[in-house]
């Protein structure tokens, strides 16, 4: 294994060809394999199974679920934040390290940022099923009315709608300015009707010199522009909780915390998509150990991150002197949730450390198994924070013990699977390594072999 | 349409098709207004008329006025002219308006099971008593307490059939009236006014819940208010549980069962010795075994003493035993001699003009009714489910026996049998009536509203059937007057008789207009003397063997007659928080001994047989000790009655609520009953303050608060004016506020029924109770944070505190909540998503989430308060202030250009104006000279949460701790 904290050296065989790349890379888009069917029956059972669920919501009420008061908000709301988390890696992936010109993203930038589309679309799902009139949630965007109603500014929820949204255009634009080239070379090896919506979308691409000059400075810019919103977003996420006065969410450490735990799940999330895409299309060529060590090493940074700032919290609820923060700190380990947070410190604190040892974080299996219990682990992250605080709010008369029925995993399996059904239709319309970036890491072709020029 | 091509056809459908997909709204319901046709007299639209009635939800007899908006009651309050409520009305009272609409009502008479007309089932009435008159079979009555007028048309008709009249409590103080009897020799209970009472002794009476009236709270407000008579009541307890009464105890002497007489003598000893009494009681009291008795009972000695020195000491009040109490007799009469003992008798414990007992009769009588039910021929049942209410089976197979039974009956009971004739007699709202409960005290009941449903009053058909056997008129009795058609030309001969005749009046319309203006007539009271005349000590009795059973009456279902109420049983029982269901009260180291987890269910056995109940592990009750709550459990008395709960009745050996022997198991998971209460104590939280009782006067720390422990809060935040980031709102005319006394607070729960009654709360029943859907918006919170002999119970009920920095408000995203001109925190319900940010950010947890549509069953939507728009499915919720009464007042006195009085305003609100000890007052903090802004000034006041700078528009007035120790949970860590 090449020393891997230089850029430079690029793990990608240096042999292939240009048009081999581009076969390679494309292949998947005109074969079908019983994988990929069987993975999308799976998708659909869940949404037929989710989507009854979200239908008997919507007809008897939120309390099908099972929130108990005052436990308001539960799996819904921590199904969102998961999701937004999940959504960062790929604008971190493709943005920041483009701006750091890290060479191991180009293997998995492009369905990493598919990736966090999906996820951001997935967690827009959220904010509407939770709601208890969903057929009035659009009343949550500042629209002209006749009535005259106005929404409020100073609401946390406001600032989530339009960081959301505002995350999900750009990285939607970014996403798409990456995908142009590519197009144009879907363009170029399909036929017919195809071939024409390709090349609409490829708009007049052909790969000339002046269009690089051009398409790589807006490239760069949207790097540039979608860089804060990887910052912005989590934060603004995590001030739906910071900026409520609830013991256990209000604190300004919050902000950083959910940044490194985004991260930390998105990169997760990606070593867990990866790794069957690269098996199943045989793209190790192009997305392998190299990447996926690098992604587990930003874990481990992010993880580090995450643990220091659990640990902190602890610190500063012991260190303020306030009963009710200490209360529910104390609460989380011991209390009736002692298993969520058991499960979160577990997952997120202590199995991912075995990345430390390079056999472990270079071993396919292990790399797969950790990511998902990393996300399991960040999964109840968030149900740890949102379910126990509000349990255990400052009124100890008030206090109970909620826990999500089978509506609320119903609806949960809804949401994988329409990640998953976006991720699989991704895969079978779009190149899902980018063509263009990983053949700007292969020597240029030449006529004689042999005389690159450096 | 011939031009209509396959494209121009699908065009069309399209777009009408998504146009009506897009105007169809599943959700709101279409309602129609509809103007009348012809405007009915008296009836303004959106004016309510108010109705002085009475109560008949239990025998005390308070008066009430009763709102009648466009036709129907929609609320009931306490009569303030009435003197034995005061304006106050407690839960069973406000729940009994369910009463009237009850879906389970009979819409007309019935027989046997089958709907008939009132002259067929009146026909078979006459036709049944004639029977029997020939056959020489009795006619028997076996009804409820009656007084006045309505006890007299009974006596006089059914007197003149030769029959008997048998009524009868099953909560009646039968014991007090035996015990009363014997040391006194007068034949009532005696008056127990607590304001006097600097030192309160309970064995065992629930007297601040379903032992006595409102009476009791008003006067235990008074005793523990050091505003009111420089002193603050210091309560004692001794009784082997704790009570809803009794968890508001200073003092628990956890005494064996059956040892409170023994406990009471003995301290009638103490107190003799102390006082150097020598009155009548002073010979019977040379044989007491001081060291003996309190040995048997396991109670602290070094406490007799302290209790007997502050009685010789100082006013006290001896309460008798309640129905969880052995041998409650016993208890009465010891608790008696302790009166006379102290000095008591004649100054807190008083007689004349008491309840009026003459025509209740005792169980004995019911017994002798039952056990000759052969030869009854006739049985009239007044409203009394006699099956219910009496162990084993004697009851069922006695009415089994009986010719014919004529229930008198708006509901179904299980008292009745396939054969009897029910003939509804209309509700408490919708006849004439009265009562005199209390000696002197006659209480008008006036129609307040037309009959629902095909019903004659009993006074009516007992008129009619004294006409049709042909008494009355013509008869040659020696006194016979003629009886007039209707019975409210009787009730009138008989107040213009009975009552009139006794008053000063002069003019008999003048009179009879003031009386069904006022609510009734009320003499005042003139305290006649009473001899102690006992001869023997009662035998003090006391087992040690087994665990004993006790029963005692839920604070609403009362004995089981409010059970087809939801209101009953969607009211978290004050001291257990529990709804829907029946329970039993076992000690802390039982519940672990079984092994009990919370959703357990334990089955109970006597020797008369087993029930299957929830339980609650309280710290107030002896390992020897198994308490009960009566009144749920019903089979075929209503949907509500029947839904939960077993009746604890049919673990009696005999008619005697408390001393069989009892054993607990373990027995499955329960499915209906659920707690609507969190943590037993506030877990070191500041929430809860008390004030130690020297302390009262001397202004001693922040507030005169101590145990006060705030998170810090930086002081140069406070310096430099940085404590707010947003500026105070304005409030230019009102700032409504509310202040709640905890010390008078006795956990009644009245106030939480009339919230519900005014605010159209929906009742969610027993399965979304237990996931945690309670819609109450007030929290009766209950602290237990004491234990052993001082157990330290305190209440805060919770609501909306209209904060001024209000958490809530800045987070919704729609502005559904914001803050008024008059310092409440608004709500709009239409504009409401359902987000639920709102409640997350409440410190105070008092906002209620709709997580379904809670519909009203047919009759009971006519109850709904038309000025309280009903919430739907996704739409948050939460107390307002009751802002539909603001409105009212505010535009009231703006029509005549003036600000709403302080008067107007201290009791407007239904929970204030319910509550018994005169805990809460609402007012204006704008007036300086507000009742409210004294008490916010109160050097007990301390806004709940304070260090959240969320600015409340509720204070509490800290609860007074007669208690030395300064550990225990004071309010701090």
């Amino acid at each position: 294994m090449a020393n891997t904290n230089s850029n430079s050296e690029a793990k990608v065989d240096t042999e292939l060809s240009y048009g081999q790349v581009t076969s390679d890379v494309l292949a998947p888009l005109f074969t079908m394999g019983k994988p990929y069917m069987a993975g999308m029956g799976l998708v659909l059972l869940g949404l037929a199974y989710g989507g009854w669920c979200i239908i008997q919501q919507l007809v008897w009420g939120l309390g099908v679920a099972g929130y108990s008061q005052p436990d308001f908000w539960g799996l819904y709301i921590t199904t969102f934040v998961f999701w937004v988390g999940i959504g960062h890696a790929g604008t971190l992936i493709s943005a920041v390290l483009f701006l750091f010109r890290s060479k191991w993203r180009t293997g998995v930038y492009r369905a990493a940022e598919a990736m966090t589309i999906f996820a951001v679309m997935t967690a827009a799902l959220f904010p509407a099923l939770h709601v208890g009139r969903m057929w009035n949630a659009y009343w949550l965007f500042p629209y002209p009315n006749q009535r005259q109603l106005w929404q409020n500014f100073k609401s946390p929820l406001m600032w989530d709608v339009f960081a959301v949204s505002t995350y999900f255009t750009v990285s939607t634009i970014f996403f798409y300015i990456g995908l142009i080239p590519d197009f144009a070379a879907m363009r170029d090896r399909t036929r017919g009707v195809i071939s024409k919506m390709y090349g609409s979308l490829a708009i007049g691409w052909r790969g000339t010199d002046r269009q690089w000059r051009h398409y790589m400075a807006a490239y760069g810019f949207f790097a540039a522009f979608a860089t804060p919103l990887v910052l912005s977003v989590h934060s603004i996420v995590s001030w739906d909780f910071a900026m409520a006065q609830t013991a256990g969410w209000h604190s300004t450490l919050f902000p950083p915390y959910f940044v490194a735990g985004a991260i930390f799940s998105g990169c997760a999330m990606v070593i867990t998509l990866m790794v069957p895409l690269s098996a199943i299309f045989k793209w190790e060529k192009y997305i392998n150990v190299w990447h996926f060590e690098h992604l587990a090493k930003m874990c481990l940074l992010t993880g580090g991150i995450l643990t220091y700032a659990y640990l902190m919290e602890y610190f500063i609820a012991w260190y303020s002197d306030n009963p009710y923060e200490w209360g529910i700190f104390a609460f989380r380990v011991v209390g009736d949730y002692w298993w969520v947070f058991w499960i979160m410190v577990v997952c997120n604190c202590i199995v991912p450390l075995i990345w430390w040892f390079k056999k472990a974080r270079t071993n396919l299996w292990c790399l797969f198994i950790v990511s998902i219990v990393i996300n399991i682990g960040m999964w109840f992250e968030r149900f740890n924070i949102i379910a126990s605080s509000l349990a255990h709010q400052f009124d100890p008369a008030a206090w109970t013990y909620y826990l999500p029925n089978y509506i609320e995993i119903g609806v949960l399996i809804f949401s994988f699977s329409w990640f998953f059904l976006w991720f699989l239709l991704f895969v079978k319309v779009m190149p899902s390594v980018a063509i263009a970036e990983v053949k700007e890491l292969l020597p240029p072709p030449l006529k004689q072999k042999g005389v690159a020029a450096k | 349409m011939a031009d209509m091509n396959r494209r121009d056809f699908l065009k069309v459908l399209g777009i009408s098709g998504t146009a009506s997909a897009c105007t169809i709204d599943p959700v709101t319901p279409i309602e129609k207004v509809l103007p009348y046709v012809v405007t009915p007299d008296q009836i303004i639209p959106g004016v309510a008329t108010w109705f002085a009635t009475q109560c008949t939800a239990c025998p005390v007899g308070c008066g009430v006025v009763a709102k009648n908006r466009e036709g129907r009651i929609i609320m009931l309050e306490g009569n303030r002219e009435h003197p034995t409520n005061n304006g106050s009305l407690c839960a069973k009272g406000i729940t009994d308006l369910q009463a009237t609409y009850s879906p389970d009502r009979f819409t007309g008479p019935m027989v046997a099971g089958q709907d008939s007309t009132w002259d067929d089932a009146f026909g078979k009435v006459v036709s049944a008593v004639k029977a029997a008159q020939s056959s020489g079979k009795k006619i028997a009555w076996l009804g409820r307490e009656r007084t006045g007028a309505t006890a007299a048309i009974t006596d006089q008709v059914i007197g003149a059939l030769g029959g008997s009249v048998t009524r009868w409590e099953p909560l009646g103080k039968e014991a007090l009236r035996k015990a009363t009897k014997a040391v006194f020799g007068i034949d009532g209970v005696p008056s127990y006014a607590l304001s006097q009472a600097e030192t309160i002794i309970s064995f065992g009476a629930d007297f601040l819940s379903t032992w006595g009236g409102p009476d009791h709270h008003h006067g235990y407000g008074q005793s523990r208010d050091p505003d009111h008579c420089g002193f603050v009541s210091q309560f004692w307890v001794v009784e082997p549980r704790l009570s809803n009464t009794s968890v508001n105890a200073d003092i628990h002497l956890s005494a064996a069962p059956g040892t409170e007489a023994g406990v009471a003598l003995a301290l009638a000893k103490l107190v003799a010795d102390e006082r150097k009494y020598s009155g009548p009681a002073s010979s019977l009291l040379t044989d007491i075994d001081v060291d003996g008795l309190i040995a048997a009972a396991g109670v602290s000695k070094d406490r007799m003493i302290e209790l007997a020195g502050r009685m010789a000491a100082n006013m006290s009040i001896a309460m008798p035993g309640g129905t969880a109490t052995v041998n409650e007799e016993a208890v009465a009469v010891a608790t008696l001699i302790l009166n006379e003992v102290a000095g008591n008798i004649g100054e807190t414990v008083t007689f004349g003009q008491d309840a009026n007992l003459a025509g209740v009769s005792y169980y004995a009588d019911v017994e002798a009714v039952l056990a000759d039910a052969a030869n009854i021929g006739v049985l009239f049942l007044d409203e009394l489910d006699i099956v219910y209410t009496t162990p084993g089976s004697t009851a069922k197979d006695a009415l089994a026996l009986v010719a014919q039974i004529v229930a008198f009956q708006n509901e179904p009971s299980e008292s009745l049998t396939e054969s009897s004739i029910v003939l509804p007699t209309g509700t408490t709202l919708e006849n004439w009536g009265d009562n005199e409960s209390i000696m002197g005290r006659h209480t008008l009941q006036q129609p307040a509203m037309k009959g629902l449903k095909n019903t004659r009053g009993s006074g009516d058909i007992m008129l009619a059937l004294a006409k049709s056997l042909g008494l009355g008129a013509g008869d040659d009795d020696e006194e016979a007057t003629p009886l007039p058609d209707t019975f409210q030309a009787f009730l009138m001969d008989w107040w213009k008789s009975n009552v009139f005749a006794k008053s000063d009046a002069t003019d008999w319309d003048v009179f009879w207009r003031s009386a069904v203006q006022t609510g009734g007539h009320f003499f005042s009271r003139d305290v006649h003397s009473a001899t102690f005349q006992l001869a023997s000590l009662p035998e003090v009795g006391g087992t040690t063997d087994g665990v004993t059973l006790g029963l005692f009456p839920h604070h609403i279902t009362y004995d089981g007659r409010h059970a087809n109420r939801p209101w009953a049983h969607e009211m978290p029982e004050p001291v257990t928080g529990f709804v829907w269901g029946t329970w039993a009260e076992i000690s802390l180291a039982t519940a672990e001994k079984l092994g009990l987890e919370e959703d357990d269910k334990v089955t109970l056995t006597t020797a008369a047989g087993s029930i299957d109940v929830g339980f609650f592990p309280s710290p107030g009750i002896r390992d020897d000790m198994v308490a009960v709550v009566m009144g749920n459990g019903h089979e075929g008395a209503g949907r509500y009655a029947d839904l939960t709960g077993a009746n604890p009745v049919r673990l009696l050996t005999s008619m005697s609520y408390a001393g069989d022997k009892v054993t607990v198991t373990k027995a499955g998971k329960t499915t209906h009953i659920s707690t609507q209460l969190g943590n037993i104590d506030q877990d070191n939280r500041p929430i809860n303050y008390i004030v130690k009782a020297k302390d009262i006067g001397t202004g001693k720390g922040p507030g005169g608060l101590v145990h006060l422990h705030h998170p810090p809060i930086d002081e140069r935040l406070i310096e430099n004016n940085l404590l707010d980031m947003y500026p105070e709102p304005e409030h230019p005319t009102y700032r409504f506020a509310m202040a709640i006394d905890l010390n008078k607070c006795t956990g009644c729960a009245a106030c939480q029924v009339a919230c519900y009654a005014e605010n159209n709360i929906g009742v969610v029943g027993p399965e979304q109770n237990r996931r945690g859907r309670h819609m109450g918006w007030m929290r009766l919170s209950r602290y237990w944070e004491g234990s052993g002999e001082e157990p330290d119970v305190r209440w805060q009920p919770t609501m909306c505190q209209q904060c001024s920095h209000a958490p809530c408000e800045g987070v919704c995203p729609v502005l559904a909540t914001y803050h008024n001109l008059d310092g409440l925190n608004a709500m709009i319900y239409n504009r409401c998503v359902g987000t639920r940010y709102c409640a997350n950010n409440c410190p105070y947890s008092a906002r209620r989430f709709n997580y379904h549509t809670y519909d009203w069953p047919e009759a009971f939507h006519m109850m709904l308060n038309p000025d309280v728009m009903t919430r739907t499915m996704g739409v948050m919720e939460k107390c307002t202030f009751c802002v539909q009464r603001i409105r009212e007042a505010k535009s009231d006195y703006r029509d005549h250009g003036q600000v709403v009085p302080d008067a107007a305003l201290t009791k407007l609100l239904p929970c204030a104006s319910a509550c018994g000890s005169d805990c809460i007052t609402f007012g204006n903090l704008k007036d300086p000279e507000s009742e409210v802004s004294k008490k916010f000034e109160n050097e007990r006041a301390y806004p709940m949460l304070a260090e959240l700078n969320t600015k409340p528009g509720v204070r509490y007035l800290a609860r007074i701790s007669h208690s030395e120790a300064e550990t225990g949970h004071g309010g701090g860590h």
